[in-house]
């Protein structure tokens, strides 16, 4: 008992289920990127390094449209106002481009080692990566680091209020009887200002200025009451943008579930993942199966990479994709890497465990809870969540 | 004959060792310092090649244990120098010692899941480790968090971190020299198999990260001494990358290619450092240049099948091809105003055509520079015997 | 006390018996013989005896104490030695190093002797090269002692299989399917390799195949499995006429 509360200090649990949505916002970001390392993986058993940084392409052609728009680089007019159609624009923008360059990366780079050793590819993947960050450097603009301008958000002003518990009403009954407390004083002190002759309260004589304080007093009264009966109840808040960030994941997730299930190619690409060989001499056209993986899985980091740089606001560099994308990676290992449920799964619970290690106060650690997570779950289950280990056949 | 020829290695060895401090001491700090540097980096290279290259381990977090090691000497130091009666070459050994130690001891940690988990899964298992080891020090106060901390007094000798990187090789090499590097090699190559064979799978592969951590462990002691200041951004996740792409780049197993690769690429992109700025047009030349050059080496590897003499003209051809249109190319863009006014400084070019070559020697020679080869005399005969079979 | 022996032993992969109750005992000496059609579970009895899987029941002696939780080095060391039926050599090392690997099970001088390179190790790695050496001579491979063993052809393979088997000096050797994907002609001079080894080195051998005049021909004991089930015991000439083997290979000439 003490240790936990020396440990978590003055944490008010009350605020956990907020918490805990945030975490769950902050996770389908990650769950969309991490759906590109996993799809790729379970093709190719490629860690695809480059994922990342098409994660940062993809903010910014969201930066370049928004700028198109006209929010920014520069001055934006106050009457330049936006609405949906821009966000979407951004969003199937981003989504094209990453597909194109995901594409792109995998015929280029990834193709020519199709027959060698992994590991080679492994470090092509890393030299991409690498390449993609610095070249990136050269030409985008990333010092100091741009934000996304919010006034491309026409929903930034609005919060859905979810109420998970009703305000006090005792609380709700003092803060009127305050409240008719207050306009006592205040008419009191203003007849006082009349009767005295004089034009401000702050020439009142010594007698007036005890119904000043009375009056401030009762102002004071006020606003505690008021603020207690405010935070009395509790309620979830959720920016809309935040909101239409997650429902656009979730959307997109059951498309490509939807794909993957029930479309033809969808099962020929379940059959390179079970069995590449099988799957080429089966007549599947495994190149081809390849490509729309790349393509897929580069298009939801687009989509991630747009709403993140929309809605939460990261500014951008072109070495900003590194972590994110690490992390996602470690997301979908977690949920059992080649495992598309097992992603979302590893990219929720990914962005829960980072924000409430930050709301405890430990956010020094924030980049490492992954990995600590990551350690413990492949220890008991070598897997992931929802893998199942392979034992070797011999 | 055993002990006069062991002998004389390894005087010649520290005479090696002298002889380039002595060396070293008629250039400028800067050169200096790239020498000293490359032999640090020779030792991650070598050490890692142990865990990875030779036992298959898939460990890409290498810049950890370094870290560990870094750290553990620069602690001490500042914090017990002067106070255990020891200074100068003896106090460098025994921070040597402990900054081995206990990355060796951080080297059983991370050692420990590779007995349960294999591939990619161990890789991203060491990544993690290697971040959460950053993280840790990063917010440690006495380790001057991420700012990082001076490392008093300093130890700047070019011969000792040589000495280092040779014993370092000698130990890897004689592994694979006598029977005991052979299990090694089995359990990269088919652990089930090994195994059944009798092979203690789990000893061998803690002995690996052991003995491949403690010499990284080294490094960092040698690194903290010699600079005298280190931060947690020089540990960061894409220096284990570049570790990693030295032991791959040098021939996955082969101690010199790690070796050579690891001095190769420490020195490109210093160098590229001190280069002029490039214009954009000569840019677009050289990158268009380049990948023609690429193209037509690429196809030589895969399709040419002739004497070694035909591949090498097709090669040579292949690069002056690409030179000459590079020049070319950079000569007629140049009349384009826009981009012969925009001007690149090397600084920001280097990591750029860092990246570049490692996906260019990938694409051309996956296996590595030497393959699985040792440099050895009898490895450059077989190589010129087998030119000679092919003219005959 | 048999050398091995096999009681009730029983394994399961989710709803899969591979091996149910099987029980038999290999006395030393034996040419033993575990036949039974493709899928029977005979491999699985293997990486049972050899500690690769764990037995879900039953138990499994070797001279008397018992093997099964034993992993897999211990199993060598103990003095059982097996092949794989899909061939599993140290395909990047050559012939020699393949078998030397196994040698080193009875290593004596210690790793930190052979990081310094002393003569000690030296010498030792010279013993177990000769040794191995020897048994390269066995089975007619040591011309080929330097040839990377993923460049044999694949009747080498196999009998480079065997080699590395014998060179951890087992009591019990486990060879499984040793003749497969060879030609008759291979398939006889195998036949008189495997008699010869257990006269000259004394070792017992337990052999699967699916090459019923090799089994024949060669065991002096068998035990046939289908479905994981023991269904028969006992010489050749029983096991030829035994009902329900023939039922089990059904159409095959037995
Ligand atoms: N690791 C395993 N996981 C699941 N099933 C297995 C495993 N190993 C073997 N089996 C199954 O056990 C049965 C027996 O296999 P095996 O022993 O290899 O047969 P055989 O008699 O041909 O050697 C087969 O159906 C096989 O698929
Ligand atoms: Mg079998």
């Amino acid at each position: 008992m003490d240790l936990t509360h020396s440990l978590l200090g003055a944490v008010d649990f009350g605020l956990l289920p907020q918490q805990v949505v945030n975490g769950i916002l902050l996770g389908s970001i990650y769950a969309l990127i991490a759906l590109g390392y996993t799809m790729v993986y379970g093709v190719l058993r490629l860690i695809n390094f480059a994922h990342g940084e098409v994660f940062m392409l993809g903010a910014y052609v969201s930066l370049f449209v928004a700028w198109g728009l006209g929010f920014g680089p520069g001055p934006v007019s106050p009457d330049q106002t936006s609405n949906w159609v821009n966000l979407v624009i951004m969003l199937v923008a981003s989504m094209g481009v990453c597909a194109a360059v995901g594409m792109f990366i995998e015929f280029f780079a990834y193709r020519p080692m199709r027959n060698q050793p992994r590991i080679a590819s492994l470090i092509t993947a890393i030299g991409v990566s690498l390449l993609l960050q610095y070249a990136g450097a050269l030409f985008l603009p990333n010092s100091p680091p741009v934000p996304i301008r919010e006034e491309v958000n026409p929903y930034r002003a609005n919060v859905l209020d979810v109420p998970l518990k009703p305000k006090s009403a005792d609380l709700l009954a003092q803060t009127k009887q305050a409240q008719v407390a207050l306009d006592e004083a205040e008419r009191t002190l203003k007849d006082t200002v009349a009767a005295e002759g004089i034009k401000s309260e702050f020439d009142l004589s010594p007698e007036g200025k005890k119904v000043r304080d009375a009056r401030n007093a009762a102002r004071t009264k006020a606003t505690v009451t008021q603020n207690a009966y405010d935070q009395s109840g509790l309620s979830l808040r959720i920016p809309y943008g935040q909101l239409i960030m997650f429902l656009t994941s979730i959307g997109l997730m059951l498309i490509l579930r939807h794909v993957v299930m029930n479309t033809a190619p969808g099962r020929a690409m379940r059959a390179v993942s079970l069995d590449y060989d099988s799957a080429s001499l089966m007549g599947v056209n495994v190149g081809r199966i390849i490509t729309l993986t790349f393509a897929i899985g580069s298009a939801l980091a687009g989509a991630g990479a747009m709403m993140n740089a929309t809605f939460l606001g990261t500014p951008l560099t072109t070495f900003f994709g590194m972590q994110p994308g690490v992390k996602a990676f470690v997301a979908a290992v977690l949920g059992g890497i080649g495992n598309i449920p097992g992603a979302v799964l590893g990219g929720l619970l990914m962005g829960i465990a980072e924000t409430l290690v930050v709301w405890v106060g430990y956010g020094d650690y924030k980049d490492a809870i992954a990995f600590v997570i990551l350690i413990l779950v492949l220890l008991f289950r070598p897997g992931g969540l929802l893998g199942s280990a392979k034992v070797e056949k011999v | 004959m055993y002990w006069p020829v062991r002998l004389a290695s390894i005087l010649a060895a520290v005479g090696g060792c002298f002889l380039l401090d002595a060396l070293a001491r008629g250039v400028d700090d800067y050169a200096r310092r790239l020498i000293v540097l490359a032999g640090i980096w020779v030792i991650l290279s070598v050490s890692l090649n142990l865990i990875n290259g030779i036992t298959g381990q898939f460990s890409i977090g290498h810049a950890a244990f370094w870290q560990v090691g870094a750290y553990t000497a620069g602690y001490l130091s500042v914090t017990f120098h002067g106070k255990w009666g020891i200074d100068g070459l003896p106090w460098m050994i025994l921070m040597m010692a402990l900054g081995a130690l206990m990355a060796a001891v951080a080297g059983l940690i991370v050692g420990l899941p590779s007995l349960r988990l294999r591939g990619d899964y161990l890789a991203i298992v060491t990544l993690g480790f290697g971040e959460i080891i950053r993280i840790v020090v990063q917010n440690q106060k006495p380790l001057g968090e991420a700012y990082g901390m001076n490392v008093q007094p300093k130890f700047q000798t070019v011969w000792l971190v040589w000495l280092m990187a040779i014993v370092c090789i000698a130990v890897c090499r004689n592994l694979l020299r006598t029977a005991h590097g052979l299990p090694f090699l089995a359990v990269r190559e088919d652990e089930v198999a090994a195994g059944a064979m009798g092979v203690n799978v789990t000893q061998v592969k803690v002995t690996a990260f052991l003995i491949g951590s403690a010499f990284a462990g080294v490094a960092g002691a040698l690194l903290a001494h010699y600079e005298g200041f280190i931060s947690p951004q020089m540990f960061k996740m894409e220096q284990s990358f570049i570790i990693l792409t030295m032991v791959v780049l040098g021939g996955t197993g082969s101690i010199t290619g790690a070796t050579i690769a690891a001095v190769a690429l420490f020195y490109l992109p210093e160098r590229l450092r001190d280069a002029p700025p490039v214009t954009g047009a000569a840019l677009l030349g050289g990158l268009i240049g380049t990948i023609v050059a690429v193209v037509l080496v690429k196809r030589t590897v895969d399709r040419f099948h002739g004497p070694k003499i035909g591949a090498a003209t097709r090669y040579i051809g292949s690069v002056v091809a690409g030179i000459v249109l590079s020049l070319a190319l950079g000569a007629g863009f140049g009349m384009i105003p826009k981009l012969a006014s925009q001007s690149f400084e090397a600084e920001k070019l280097r990591m750029v055509i860092f990246a570049g070559v490692l996906i260019i020697l990938m694409l051309i020679r996956p296996q590595g520079i030497l393959g699985t080869n040792e440099f050895s005399l009898d490895w450059v005969k077989s190589l010129l015997r087998k030119r000679k079979a092919v003219e005959a | 006390m048999s050398l091995l022996q096999l009681e009730g032993a029983t394994i399961r992969f989710g709803g899969l018996v591979a091996v149910n109750n099987v029980s038999f005992s290999v006395e030393k000496g034996d040419l033993f013989g575990l036949i039974g059609p493709n899928g029977a579970g005979k491999t699985t009895c293997f990486n049972l005896i050899t500690g690769v899987y764990k037995p879900t029941s039953g138990s499994i002696k070797f001279r008397g104490s018992e093997l099964s939780g034993t992993p897999p080095n211990k199993v060598a060391q103990l003095g059982i030695a097996r092949t794989f039926q899909n061939i599993r050599l140290f395909q990047s090392l050559t012939v020699l190093e393949n078998v030397v690997v196994a040698a080193y099970l009875r290593h004596r001088v210690a790793l930190p002797s052979a990081l310094l390179y002393l003569p000690s190790a030296i010498a030792e790695t010279e013993r177990l090269k000769a040794e191995a050496m020897r048994l390269l001579e066995v089975l007619d491979l040591d011309r080929r002692a330097q040839v990377r063993s993923a460049d044999l052809p694949y009747g080498m393979q196999r009998r480079l299989e065997i080699a590395r088997a014998m060179a951890t000096k087992p009591e019990l050797l486990l060879l499984d399917e040793p003749a497969a994907g060879m030609n008759p002609q291979e398939s006889d001079d195998l036949l008189l390799t495997v008699r010869q080894i257990r006269e000259n080195f004394a070792m017992t051998v337990l052999l699967i195949e699916h090459d019923m005049r090799f089994v024949m021909n060669l065991c002096e004991k068998i035990v046939v499995l289908d479905h994981g089930i023991e269904i028969a015991q006992g010489p050749p000439e029983t096991i030829r006429n035994h009902p329900k083997v023939i039922e089990a290979y059904l159409g095959e000439a037995v």
